[in-house]
């Protein structure tokens, strides 16, 4: 595979079953998938910016837009001090824990995937809960899980717990003690720490 | 990193090798997103959701029944790819042909503020940090041109009087650089600021 077969994958250019031979090409080598996929990025990160404004890729530097930017940083700081002022600092919760060894394994268990297209929310059951949620997780990476209330298009969140590391590639456990909580629909959040990448969401309701 | 074939890796994974379920989600994760990206039409949030049910059901499905020819396990992963994908776009055509059209008038656009949340935003910060740093307009017009209008090089060193050496040498410096950028997540705080205001 050579640059002008990634340019014309990427361009769309490529007849469907050269396309599906390139798919595979990339599946049995992901470095050269890497490159490719830093290609796509390339256009779609310019697919953005033009959207905005073509102005971008004329234009000069403007002081006055750095002046904006620099009042806003410092906007964005204060927030961000008083975010983790009254929200980090909060006392960790036992409504939401770890599972560590010698840690109550937990009256029932329950099991968290996403599934598409399901319609179902799962319930979660009485007492202390272990909870398995399943996904796809990094070895040697660490998790952070939020527990959130939903209410009227609005997450609160109840608690949360940094520094979970998955007990296999394709589960994380933790507690959820049921009985603290009220009745309504809950989520857990669980995202990668220091990525950007978004965090999955896992729903489940108490009776 | 060395390659596992496929016939190694399917044999370790229903022997119960959880090792193995991490090579294969290593080995397996660049091409798949590769392969959905095309097809995914810039939805990020939907892209890593692919990308995330493909892997599950291929390692389930080793953990299980395991699949015909075990060598053939990335045409296998990329067919599961495809099926989703697909799976996906007709239920995205069904909801819009079920939609309530007073309500699709109430909202004029609603796609937009989907597509803006959902697309990958590292790669449009990249990008601006790319093109506050190439010197000359003409290579940033050059990069627009060729990625999002699909203009042919020649036309592209016609209009802008560059030597098809020159283009070459500034496309793959740009390639090189966009890298560069994302690999270090560099980005200052103007770059995060930019995209909101």
């Amino acid at each position: 595979m050579n640059q002008d077969q990634i340019d014309e994958y990427i361009a769309g250019s490529m007849s469907e079953a050269d396309a599906q031979a390139f798919e595979e090409y990339c599946l049995a080598n992901p470095e050269f998938a890497r490159q490719v996929e830093y290609e796509q990025r390339l256009k779609s990160g310019l697919a953005q910016v033009a959207r905005g404004s073509t102005a971008e890729f004329v234009r000069s530097e403007s002081p006055l837009r750095w002046n904006l930017a620099a009042a806003a940083g410092i906007l964005i700081a204060i927030f961000a001090v008083f975010y983790a002022w009254t929200v980090g600092g909060r006392a960790p919760s036992t409504i939401l824990a770890a599972v560590v060894d010698g840690a109550p394994a937990g009256d029932t268990s329950m099991r968290l995937a996403l599934v598409r297209g399901s319609d179902s929310i799962p319930t979660l059951p009485d007492g202390l809960v272990r909870v398995e949620i399943v996904g796809l997780f990094e070895a040697g990476n660490l998790y952070s899980v939020a527990l959130d209330r939903r209410e009227q298009n609005q997450n609160d969140t109840v608690a949360t717990l940094n520094d979970q590391q998955p007990s296999s590639p394709m589960s994380l456990d933790v507690l959820i003690d049921g009985k603290q909580l009220r009745s309504g629909s809950y989520s857990l959040r669980v995202r990668k720490q220091a990525s950007g990448e978004e965090a999955l969401d896992f729903g489940f309701e108490i009776p | 990193m060395d390659f596992i074939p496929g016939g190694e890796l399917s044999r370790r994974i229903r022997d119960g090798d959880t090792s193995a379920e991490s090579e294969l989600i290593r080995q397996f994760e660049p091409g798949l997103r590769v392969l959905l990206r095309r097809r995914t039409g810039g939805d990020y949030g939907l892209l890593q959701d692919l990308v995330q049910e493909t892997l599950l059901i291929v390692i389930q499905r080793l953990r299980g029944d395991g699949i015909d020819d075990p060598q053939k396990l990335a045409a296998f992963a990329a067919q599961t790819a495809r099926n989703l994908a697909i799976a996906s776009l007709r239920k995205a055509e069904r909801q819009r042909t079920d939609v309530d059209s007073e309500a699709t008038e109430r909202n004029a656009d609603p796609a937009r503020g989907v597509d803006r949340i959902a697309s990958d935003l590292e790669a449009g910060l990249a990008v601006r940090a790319l093109l506050r740093e190439l010197p000359q307009a003409r290579d940033r017009l050059m990069l627009k041109r060729y990625y999002l209008e699909d203009h042919d090089k020649d036309l592209i060193c016609q209009e802008l009087d560059l030597s098809e050496a020159a283009f070459n040498q500034a496309l793959s410096r740009a390639r090189r650089r966009f890298r560069q950028i994302i690999e270090e997540r560099g980005f200052a705080k103007r770059d995060l600021l930019s995209l909101g205001l």
